[in-house]
């Protein structure tokens, strides 16, 4: 279960550029060098366990950020996130993929970003390999001389190779072909019905409608409706100012 | 986790380039040769100039790569820190074992090359070791603090490039420290790096243990290093997200 309650988050960030280090100095201290920017406001939501969870919104409406706070890459700067069980994040395909290392060494190194164990058992392997769809030669070949394809392959194939209680996904299913894209999608539905919670972000409003059971609609920094799909999807559309 | 970040670290380093691990060793040695070629004359009252030189020169390597990777080492791997749950200590932390690494696989043939030139290994040669961690320390305190402020002003990444070189002419490494004529004494005095060389020095060339004196004050600079640039980095933390 997720349970966010009353949660803000503010970023530090420079007020412009490089120039700023001179007004600074010239101003003598007088002038901010950095400046707090709200970016997540006012967000309570609950989330259950084994649900699947939409969440559409605009560009830069804090979909993102708020993935990020729920994966712990980010801590609120006022307010409670509650989260239960082991959280695996999809925020991006294939980071921390070295190109100059081979395809299992990349494994055993993402993995340890994750948190995973040093060793890989054998299951492990094997479904990478089986997943990923990638030979036992591609996988002792450097990440380097991989195919933008491969690439999201292999990144999807290490993100998905747990069990997570939570899995979050951030728009990472756009890229790869249609059959690896309905692979991902049977994936997610096996997490699903083991029991897996699954926050997943998109732009797209059918593949929400596809898989998820509710959704929330994001506007500048908070949530703004939260319901099943249809209402959500109706919301959402009509702040884009589109008719469904 | 960090022996695995810090293992990615050794081997990206060379893992290119053909010669590899010797390049740990060339860079010193390109400078050494330098020396002897435009030094060897010029201070006669030193017995063995390149003794005396590569004794400093090993350690100011050490210091310059290995302060200039851990000041990289956040916004290198800012796609990893954006996306996954990862403590961003990791990457300054296993950057400072890598160059350890280099640095004690650097001694062996170094040794050699000393043995060359008429250094015999001595038993009082392990005080290197102390010395070395205190060096490291003052190492990642200093670069803990780079690393945050080149995260929001990569001003300060260019900054110290161009002040490395400015570092390795003030202090004596190239020329004996009693050169330095009386008014301008403060300057060595008051430079760390002039400290820890010296140190090194007493043991590797002179053959000697170093003073009490010498002990007290590399220890209270590396840990007066560590809590300034430890502090900062956590005072700058929760900021970092927003400008990688």
């Amino acid at each position: 279960m997720i349970e966010l309650r009353n949660v803000h988050v503010d970023y530090l960030v420079q007020r412009h550029g490089m120039r700023s280090i001179k007004s600074y100095l010239t101003s003598f201290g007088s002038k901010r060098l950095l400046e707090r920017k709200h970016i997540l406001h006012d967000i309570d939501l609950r989330i259950n366990g084994g649900e699947c969870f939409g969440i559409v919104g605009r560009n830069g409406s804090g979909k993102s950020t708020l993935l990020r706070l729920l994966a712990g890459i980010v801590e609120p700067t006022k307010g409670h996130v509650r989260i239960n069980g082991h959280v695996a994040p999809m925020l991006a395909l294939g980071v921390g993929l070295e190109p100059e290392m081979s395809g299992w060494e990349n494994v055993r190194l993402c993995r340890m970003l994750m948190g995973h164990q040093r060793f890989d058992g054998e299951g492990v392997r094997s479904y990478i390999r089986s997943f990923s769809g990638l030979s036992e030669d591609d996988l002792e070949m450097q990440v380097k001389r991989y195919s933008t394809g491969m690439m999201a392959r292999l990144g999807f194939a290490i993100a998905t190779a747990t069990d997570p209680d939570v899995l979050l996904i951030d728009e990472v299913l756009a890229v790869g072909d249609v059959a690896f894209q309905q692979q991902c999608y049977r994936r997610i539905e096996e997490l699903k019905a083991r029991g897996c919670t699954i926050v997943f972000v998109s732009h797209m409003l059918g593949e929400i409608q596809r898989i998820c059971d509710r959704a929330a609609c994001m506007e500048n920094g908070t949530v703004v409706k939260v319901g099943n799909t249809h209402e959500v999807g109706v919301h959402y559309h009509g702040l884009l100012g589109i008719p469904l | 986790m960090l022996r695995a970040v810090a293992w990615r670290n050794v081997r990206l380093r060379y893992k290119s380039s053909f010669l590899g691990f010797f390049w740990t060793l060339l860079n010193p040695l390109l400078f050494l040769m330098i020396f002897l070629l435009i030094f060897s004359e010029a201070f006669p009252q030193i017995q063995n100039y390149p003794v005396f030189a590569l004794s400093g020169l090993i350690f100011w390597t050490f210091f310059s790569t290995t302060s200039a990777h851990i000041m990289g080492s956040l916004i290198e791997n800012s796609a990893v820190l954006r996306s996954l749950a990862v403590p961003p200590l990791v990457f300054p932390v296993s950057q400072l074992m890598a160059g350890l690494f280099n640095l004690f696989m650097s001694f062996i043939p170094f040794a050699i090359i000393l043995h060359f030139f008429g250094r015999l290994p001595h038993i009082s040669d392990l005080l290197v070791l102390p010395i070395v961690l205190c060096f490291a320390g003052f190492i990642m305190g200093v670069s803990l603090a780079l690393a945050a402020l080149n995260v929001y002003f990569r001003d300060i990444g260019l900054l110290w490039n161009a002040l490395l070189p400015a570092f390795f002419y003030i202090t004596p490494i190239a020329y004996p420290s009693d050169l330095i004529p009386e008014r301008m004494r403060w300057i060595t005095e008051v430079n760390p790096l002039y400290h820890y060389i010296n140190a090194f020095r007493t043991v590797l060339y002179d053959g000697l243990v170093p003073t009490a004196e010498t002990w007290y004050v590399i220890l209270a600079m590396a840990f007066l290093s560590i809590v300034i640039g430890g502090y900062l980095f956590k005072v700058l933390r929760p900021g970092f997200i927003a400008n990688y």
